[in-house]
């Protein structure tokens, strides 16, 4: 059922655009580059990071993490394997899609823990970057009370995650 | 970043000291980046095609038309002060690209945003209910299609890759009307409060 949905969407899209009289295959290719060049700019990025994620899964620091945080986890409804995507998702995009990656290959990827992963990284945002960008670009020193509200939101939107994905 | 990135180094290092496995953590350091690298490569097929498809989508104006029926329950939701409405076609520009997961078009657009807000009056450096609300929905994220999370998932070999895309989008759903509601009670607290 769900295999149909991308098929589906490329073919709403190229009719549109057919019907818009746009170059399709010239505005397909020019958005094939710039999603390239955003991947080669992540590179670097998730290279430090996924090195990182290694040593502290090699060294058995992520397990010992993962099971300090189950119980915590456990309580809110989410496997302990999911600790360090919620940890990491609000700091960075990129950690947080080493560390799904991470979980999808050794635990599996259709496997609930690393589903849960991949929905709770697709339905959030990087909060502390994001909020330190736009106040900082506003010259705003005095967030009141949008960080707390913005990482509340972040955890309510874990929480459904964990309700939804069984 | 910079303290994340640091400890968790200094904690794998550390961590390897106390339990004897220099070994482990020779390897995971030198071929740890190798994994980024085949990670790269397997996504670029899905990032172009991702790209492409929204490149298309853009230039037949599909972007500009959802901006645009986004204006009118937009100035609905936002308690804007005076002067801040001047923001509403940036902020809606900058949610109908967050909602197709055009980043790079969304940016801009919310910068430029929250600058118009700023213009309109901030008292030493204060956010205005409008721009923490404005904030708030941008870092729930509104996106409809997890592209890069279901280009992951193939990647890993899972049956069906796009299988989280509906839980996904519930829970971002429910992230987002949190926000809002969060922000709403917020702002009537500070406001009956004297502005804390």
């Amino acid at each position: 059922m769900a295999s149909f949905l991308l098929p589906a969407m490329l073919t709403v899209c190229v009719l549109g655009g057919l019907h818009a009289r746009v170059d399709v295959y010239q505005a397909f290719m020019r958005g094939a580059k710039e999603g390239l060049t955003t991947l080669a700019e992540l590179l670097p990025v998730l290279a430090s990071i996924l090195m990182a994620t290694a040593l502290l899964r090699e060294t058995g620091v992520l397990a010992a993490l993962a099971d300090a945080m189950a119980p915590a986890m456990r309580a809110l409804g989410l496997p302990g394997e999911c600790a360090g995507v919620v940890l990491l998702r609000p700091f960075s995009g990129s950690a947080a899609l080493g560390a799904v990656k991470d979980a999808m290959d050794t635990l599996g990827a259709d496997s609930r823990a690393a589903r849960l992963c991949c929905v709770i990284c697709g339905a959030s945002e990087t909060v502390l970057f994001t909020g330190s960008l736009y106040f900082g670009a506003a010259g705003i020193k005095k967030g009141r009370y949008a960080i707390p509200a913005a990482l509340a939101a972040y955890l309510c939107g874990v929480l459904a995650a964990g309700a939804l994905v069984q | 970043m910079n303290g994340v990135f640091c400890i968790m180094l200094l904690l794998g290092v550390m961590a390897a000291a106390a339990t004897g496995q220099a070994d482990a953590a020779q390897r995971a350091l030198l071929s740890g980046g190798g994994e980024a690298v085949a990670l790269c490569l397997e996504l670029a097929g899905a990032y172009a095609f991702f790209g492409g498809m929204l490149s298309v989508m853009r230039e037949s104006g599909f972007t500009d038309a959802l901006a645009a029926a986004l204006r009118r329950p937009l100035m609905r939701l936002f308690h804007f002060r005076l002067g801040e409405e001047r923001a509403l076609s940036d902020i809606s520009v900058n949610i109908a690209a967050n909602m197709l997961g055009m980043g790079g078009a969304a940016t801009p657009a919310g910068l430029s945003a929250m600058r118009t807000m700023a213009d309109a009056g901030v008292r030493d450096g204060r956010a205005s209910p409008a721009m923490i609300l404005f904030l708030a929905i941008n870092t729930s994220s509104v996106q409809l299609l997890p592209t890069t999370m279901i280009a992951l998932r193939a990647q890993a070999g899972a049956a069906n890759p796009a299988d989280i895309v509906l839980p996904t989008l519930l829970s971002t759903a429910a992230s987002t009307v949190c926000a809002v509601v969060l922000c709403r009670v917020c702002e009537r607290i500070s406001a009956r409060g004297g502005g804390a």
